[in-house]
C-alpha cells in the first residue's frame, strides 16, 4: 500500500493504545489481543495465497480491488472517525454545540442545516417561519458560516457538513472573510444533487439536469481550488432511506458516480485527481450480514470500475473510503430504548465493513431531534465497540465466511444488474422520468405489504409490542436566538452594498445562462452578502426555472434580456 | 321537497357557476362523477350560458409531459391575465376502482392562484383516455369564464379518440423515445391531432422525431385546410412554449373564421355528446329498475324471451 | 350485479381523499405507500406530494371538492403547520373536511391536534385497516348533498 502524501496517521505506531492525534480522543484501539488473553493478527487470510482463486477476486485487505479493506493493518493504522451530528437554531446556537462536542471529546463533527437552509430558501420567506432552525442550524449566508465556525481554523481542524447545496460556496466564502487560502481549508460536504432530487426533493426543488450541473461545477471547483476539501459523493445513505435494498443503493450510487466522472473528465480532469478525493457515503441498516457484505461489495466494485473504465493508476482512486451512518429508518418509534441495541449492530457492520468514519444514530431519534444523553449513549456505542468487542482489531474479521462470501458476490450481480439497466435508460432520464422512483416505491411497498402479512417482524411494531411505555424526553431548545437571527438577517439584506451586489448577481446570471462553471460566481455574490436564496434563485432563473421553487415569492433582480 | 324548493335551489346553484364559484363547480363535478340524475336540469341551464373559451384537448403517452406542459401553459396564459381551467384525467386501477391522481402535483405552482382551477378526475372505468363525467364538467367550466380550459388525457399511448370529441383544438405530445422515430409514432395518433409537440426536446432523437413527425402529416392530410404544425419544446424549462401557444392561437382563430371542416367537427363533437347521454340515461332505466321488471329479466334469462325485443322497446320509449 | 352500478355509486360515492405534505419536509416515502396502499382499497387519491403551502392546499381541497385531507409529516413543526392549514380551510369555508395526520406524531400531542380539529391522528405503526376504517367513517358523516 502507498502511502497517503501528509498523512502523519499513517505513520503512526501500530502498538496498542494510541491517541488519534488529530482528531482527539474519541476511539482508540486499547488491545490488540482478545478478551480472553489470545494476541490477534492484522487480518486473516487462507494459508494457499498463490492459487487461491477467493484471493485473486478479493485480494488481500490493502489490495485490489480492496473487498477486505483499504489497508492491511486497518484499524490498527488508522482508527475510524466517530461523528456525532450536531445543528439547530441560529449559527451562535450550532457553534456552542460545536464547542460543547470538542470540550466531550467527540473529534469529528457534522453539522446539519436546517431543511430551509438546505433547499436555498431564505429564513424570512413568508411560507415558512416556523422551521427556521428547527431541525439543523439556519445558514442563510456567509456572515452566518462566519459566526458557525467561530473561532475554528478551518485550514486546521475541518468540519463535516452534511448538506450539499450551497454548502462548499459558503464555506469558501467565510474562509476567504477569514482571511484563508481556498487551497488550504479542510472539511467535507456532501456534494451529490441528484441524489436530493431523489430522495423526496422532486423536480421542482431540484430538477435532475441542473443537480448534475451543479455536482459536476461543484466538484471540478472543489478539486482545482480546494484539494484538501473532502467530497461525500455519491450520497447514497439518504437513497437507502428513501427505499432501496443494499445491492440498489450500490447501483444507483455508482449510476451518479459514473455519470458525474464522465463529465468531470471531459473537462480535462484526470480520474486520479478526482477519485481519491471522494468517499461514499453509506448507510448499515439491520440486517448484519447483509450490510457487512455490501461494503465489501462496493469495495470491489468501485475498484473495478476505476481502474477498468476510468483507467485511475493512483491505488487511492481505487481504494474507496467509506463514511458510514447507522440507518435512521430501521429505527423505531415504539418502545424506543431497543433502538439502542439496532444501533449497535448497526454498528458493528460498519465496523466488520471497514468503514473509515460513522455516526451512530441516537436511539431517540425516530421520537425527537436526539436529546444531550441520547448522544452520549451512541458515543459510549462506539467506545465499547471499539475497546471491549474488538470490532478495530483485524481487518475484514468474516472474510472467509461462506455466508458472507456468497452474499457478497451476490449483491455486487444485483447491483451490476441494475446498474447497466439504468444506464441503459441514462442515468438522468431514469430519473426524470420516474424509474428510480418506481424502484423505490415498489421496494417499500413490498416491505410495507411484508409488514402487514407477518412475512416481515419488526420488534415493537408488528409483533413484540410492549404494554406501556415511557416516552423519553423531547428536545427543546429556546428560540429567542433564532428570532433574533432572522431579524439580523433581514437587516443584513437591506443595509448590504446594493449596487455591488447587483453587479455580481448579474454576472452569476451570466455565467450560469452560457453554462459555464458558476462556483466562482456564486462565492463572488455571496461575498458581497447575497444570500443563499438570491444566489440559488438566480441560478435557478438563469436555467429556465422560477426563482422561487415555492412560487411565493418573486426575484428582487432584475435579470435584463 | 317540493319541486318548487329544488328549482329554487338549482337557480342558485346556477348563479354560483354563472358567477365564478369554484367551489360549486366543483361541488356539481363531483355530482356528475357519481352520476347523480337531479343535477340535469342545473346542467341544461349552463350549457346554455356557455362563453367561447379555448378548448384545448392534450393527449400523448405515459410521462411525455403533459402535466408539465399545462403547468407551462397555465402561466402563459396567467401573464396575459387570462384565467384557466384544467381537467386532468389518470386512470382508475381496474382492479380495486381506485386511482392516484398524480398530475396536480406538476401543477402545485399555481395552487394558490384564484385564475386557476385545477381538477383531477379518475377514468373510472372508461376507455378512451378521459372520465364518463367529462362532458358534464366542461358544461359547467364553459358556462364559468374561463379563457381557457385545458383537457389533459389519461396517458395510453394510442386510440385516445375521445380527446377528439371534447376539445375544439387537440394537441398531441410526443417524446424522443428508443429507437427509430417514425417507429414511435404510433398508428392513429395523426389523424386526431391538430397540434402536434415533441416534449424532451433536451433529450436524443427530438429533431428526428420532428422531421418524420412532420413528413408524415405532410402526406397523411392533404385535404384540409389546417395543416398541422409540429413544434418541438421543453417543458420542463418552458422552451418553446410561446410558439406553441401562438400555433393554439392561430388554430381558434381558423375555427373562428369558420369553413365547412370546422362546423362539421363541432357538430360531430355535439352529436356524439347526445349519443353519450342517451347511453347514460337508458343506462340508468335499465339499472334502476324503472324500465325493466324482474319478471322480464328472469325470462330472458331463461331464454323465453330475447334481449334485443327489450332493448328496442326501451330505445323507443325513449 | 344491478347495486353495483349507479343508484348504490350515489349512495356510497368513490371516496377522493386528497394526500399531501406541508412545508419543506422531503421524507415522502410514507405518503406514497400510503397512497399506493389507499388505491389497492378503491380509494381516489388526489396526490399533492411535498412542498405545500397551507393557502395552496387549502386551494386545492376546494378544486378537488376531497372528502378528506391526509397529511402526512417528519419534521417537528406539526402543530404550526396543522393549526395553519386547518385556520385557513375555516376561512374558505371548507372547515368542515375531516383532516387526519400521519407520520411521527407524538401521543401528548393528540389532544392539542384534536382541539385543533384533526379527527385522525396516525402515528408510528397505524395499521392500514384502521386508517381505512377511519376514512369510511369520517366520509359517512360528512356527506352531505351539495349543500
Ligand atoms: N428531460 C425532460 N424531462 C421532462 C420534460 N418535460 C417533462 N419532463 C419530465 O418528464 C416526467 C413526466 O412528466 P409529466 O408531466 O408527469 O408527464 P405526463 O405525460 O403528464 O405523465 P402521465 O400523466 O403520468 O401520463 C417528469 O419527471 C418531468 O419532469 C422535458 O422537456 N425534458
Ligand atoms: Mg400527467
Amino acid at each position: 500500500m502507498t502511502k497517503p502524501k501528509g498523512n502523519k496517521d499513517c505513520e503512526a505506531p501500530s502498538e496498542q493504545v494510541r491517541k488519534d492525534s488529530i482528531e482527539g480522543v474519541k476511539v482508540a484501539l486499547s488491545r490488540t489481543k482478545t478478551w480472553g488473553g489470545m494476541e490477534t493478527r492484522e487480518f486473516y487470510s487462507s494459508p494457499h495465497i498463490d492459487s487461491d482463486p477467493y484471493h485473486a477476486k478479493n485480494g488481500e485487505p490493502g489490495q485490489y480491488p480492496y473487498t477486505r479493506g483499504i489497508r492491511p493493518s486497518l484499524y490498527r493504522k488508522r482508527m475510524w472517525t466517530l461523528r456525532n451530528i450536531v445543528g439547530y437554531g441560529s449559527p451562535e446556537d450550532t457553534c456552542e454545540g460545536i464547542r460543547e462536542a470538542l470540550r466531550a471529546g467527540t473529534a469529528g463533527i457534522n453539522v446539519v442545516i436546517d431543511a430551509l437552509s438546505q433547499q436555498s430558501i431564505d429564513p424570512d420567506h413568508p411560507a415558512f417561519g416556523v422551521e427556521v432552525g428547527a431541525e439543523g442550524c439556519s445558514l442563510p449566508s456567509a456572515r452566518d458560516m462566519q459566526r458557525l465556525l467561530g473561532d475554528i481554523d478551518i485550514t486546521r481542524s475541518g468540519v463535516a457538513f452534511h448538506s450539499t447545496m450551497m454548502t462548499y460556496p459558503l464555506v469558501a466564502a467565510a474562509a476567504i472573510r477569514q482571511g484563508k487560502a481556498l487551497d488550504r481549508i479542510m472539511g467535507s460536504h456532501m456534494p451529490d444533487h441528484l441524489q436530493l432530487n431523489l430522495s423526496g426533493w422532486g423536480n421542482e426543488l431540484v430538477p435532475a439536469d441542473l443537480c448534475h450541473k451543479t455536482s459536476v461545477d461543484c466538484i471540478e471547483y472543489c478539486i482545482r481550488n480546494s484539494p484538501k476539501w473532502a467530497l461525500g459523493f455519491p450520497q447514497g445513505y439518504d437513497l437507502r432511506e428513501r427505499g432501496l435494498p443494499p445491492h440498489g443503493e450500490i447501483a444507483v450510487g455508482m449510476a451518479i458516480v459514473n455519470k458525474t466522472l464522465e463529465d468531470l473528465l471531459e473537462r480535462g480532469l484526470s480520474i486520479d485527481e478526482v477519485a481519491p478525493n471522494l468517499a461514499w457515503v453509506s448507510s448499515a441498516d439491520i440486517d448484519f450480514f447483509e450490510e457487512v457484505a455490501k461494503f465489501r461489495a462496493l469495495r470491489r466494485l468501485w475498484a473495478r470500475t476505476m481502474k477498468e473504465r476510468f483507467g485511475a493508476r493512483n491505488e487511492r482512486s481505487m481504494a474507496l473510503r467509506i463514511a458510514c451512518h447507522t440507518a435512521g429508518n430501521s429505527l423505531v418509534y415504539q418502545q424506543p430504548l431497543n433502538n439502542l441495541a439496532r444501533a449497535a449492530i448497526e454498528s458493528l457492520a460498519a465496523l466488520c465493513g471497514g468503514v473509515q468514519s460513522l455516526e451512530t444514530c441516537t436511539y431517540d431519534e425516530p421520537v425527537c431531534i436526539p436529546t444531550a444523553e441520547a448522544r452520549e449513549l451512541a458515543t459510549r456505542t462506539q467506545q465499547i465497540l471499539a475497546n471491549e468487542v474488538g470490532a478495530a482489531r483485524t481487518a475484514d474479521p468474516l472474510g472467509g465466511s461462506y455466508y458472507v462470501e456468497a452474499l457478497t458476490d451476490r449483491i455486487e450481480e444485483e447491483a451490476r444488474a441494475t446498474l447497466s439497466k439504468l444506464e441503459e435508460i441514462g442515468l438522468l432520464e431514469a430519473i426524470s422520468n420516474g424509474t428510480i422512483e418506481q424502484i423505490c416505491d415498489q421496494y417499500n411497498m413490498d416491505v410495507e405489504r411484508e409488514l402487514q402479512q407477518h412475512e416481515r417482524v419488526i420488534v415493537g411494531v408488528n409483533a413484540h409490542q410492549p404494554e406501556q411505555v415511557e416516552q423519553p424526553e423531547r428536545f427543546t431548545f429556546d428560540r429567542s436566538h433564532t428570532e433574533a437571527h432572522i431579524r439580523r438577517f433581514i437587516q443584513m439584506k437591506r443595509e448590504r452594498n446594493q449596487e455591488a451586489l447587483h453587479d455580481r448577481i448579474i454576472t452569476l446570471y451570466q455565467v450560469a445562462k452560457q453554462g459555464g462553471n458558476f462556483h466562482q460566481a456564486m462565492i463572488d455574490a455571496l461575498l458581497s452578502d447575497g444570500s443563499i436564496g438570491e444566489v440559488w434563485g438566480t441560478v435557478r432563473v438563469a436555467h429556465g426555472y422560477s426563482y422561487d421553487p415555492f412560487n411565493v415569492i418573486q426575484t428582487p433582480f432584475v435579470y435584463g434580456a | 321537497m317540493s319541486q318548487l324548493a329544488d328549482k329554487a335551489k338549482g337557480d342558485k346553484l346556477v348563479g354560483e357557476v354563472l358567477a365564478g364559484s369554484i367551489r360549486t363547480a366543483s361541488r356539481l363535478i363531483s355530482r356528475a362523477e357519481a352520476c347523480d340524475s337531479s343535477i340535469t336540469p342545473i346542467l341544461k341551464q349552463l350549457f346554455c350560458k356557455a362563453g367561447d373559451p379555448v378548448l384545448l384537448g392534450i393527449t400523448g403517452p405515459p410521462g411525455a409531459g403533459k402535466s408539465t406542459l399545462v403547468n407551462q401553459l397555465i402561466q402563459h396564459y396567467r401573464k396575459h391575465d387570462k384565467c384557466v381551467a384544467v381537467l386532468a384525467v389518470d386512470p382508475s386501477s381496474p382492479f380495486s376502482g381506485g386511482a392516484i391522481l398524480g398530475d396536480r402535483v406538476r401543477m402545485n405552482q399555481h395552487a394558490a392562484d384564484p385564475g386557476v382551477f385545477i381538477r383531477s378526475m379518475a377514468s373510472r372505468g372508461q376507455l378512451g383516455g378521459l372520465a364518463k363525467a367529462t362532458g358534464d364538467a366542461l358544461s359547467i367550466l364553459q358556462a364559468m369564464n374561463f379563457d381557457v380550459i385545458i383537457l389533459e388525457t389519461v396517458g395510453v399511448g394510442q386510440s385516445e379518440v375521445e380527446i377528439v370529441r371534447h376539445a375544439s383544438s387537440v394537441l398531441v405530445l410526443q417524446m424522443p423515445g428508443a429507437g427509430d422515430g417514425v417507429q414511435s409514432v404510433k398508428a392513429g395518433i395523426l389523424e386526431i391531432g391538430d397540434i402536434y409537440a415533441v416534449n424532451k426536446s433536451d433529450l436524443p432523437g427530438a429533431d428526428k422525431l420532428v422531421t418524420s413527425l412532420r413528413e408524415m402529416l405532410q402526406l397523411s392530410s392533404k385535404m384540409h385546410p389546417w395543416l398541422p404544425p409540429v413544434v418541438a419544446i421543453q417543458a420542463n424549462t418552458g422552451a418553446g412554449i410561446d410558439r406553441l401557444v401562438q400555433h393554439i392561437g392561430e388554430h381558434r382563430d381558423s375555427i373562428r373564421s369558420g369553413g365547412e371542416v370546422h362546423a362539421s367537427r363541432a357538430r360531430e363533437r355535439v352529436r356524439y355528446r347526445v349519443v353519450e347521454i342517451c347511453r347514460q340515461l337508458l343506462n340508468e332505466s335499465v339499472f334502476s329498475g324503472a324500465g325493466v321488471t324482474d319478471t322480464q329479466l328472469s325470462a330472458i334469462a331463461n331464454h323465453q324471451q330475447d334481449p334485443y325485443t327489450l332493448a328496442e322497446k326501451l330505445v323507443g320509449v325513449l | 350485479m344491478s347495486d353495483l352500478s349507479s343508484p348504490a355509486d350515489r349512495a356510497s360515492p368513490t371516496i377522493r381523499c386528497l394526500l399531501g405534505m406541508l412545508g419543506t419536509d422531503v421524507h415522502n416515502k410514507g405518503i406514497r405507500t400510503l397512497a399506493q396502499m389507499l388505491r389497492d382499497h378503491g380509494i381516489e387519491i388526489i396526490y399533492l406530494g411535498e412542498h405545500n403551502t397551507c393557502e395552496g392546499m387549502t386551494q386545492a381541497i376546494i378544486a378537488e371538492d376531497a372528502d378528506l385531507v391526509g397529511l402526512s409529516y417528519s419534521s417537528s413543526n406539526y402543530l404550526d403547520y396543522t393549526r395553519q392549514l386547518i385556520d385557513t380551510m375555516r376561512e374558505q369555508g371548507v372547515g368542515d373536511v375531516p383532516v387526519m395526520l400521519g407520520g411521527l406524531i407524538h401521543p401528548e400531542d393528540s389532544d392539542a391536534l384534536r382541539q385543533m380539529g384533526v379527527s385522525g391522528i396516525f402515528g408510528p405503526g397505524s395499521k392500514i385497516e384502521d386508517i381505512l376504517d377511519f376514512i369510511h367513517r369520517a366520509v359517512g358523516r360528512a356527506d352531505e348533498p351539495a349543500r
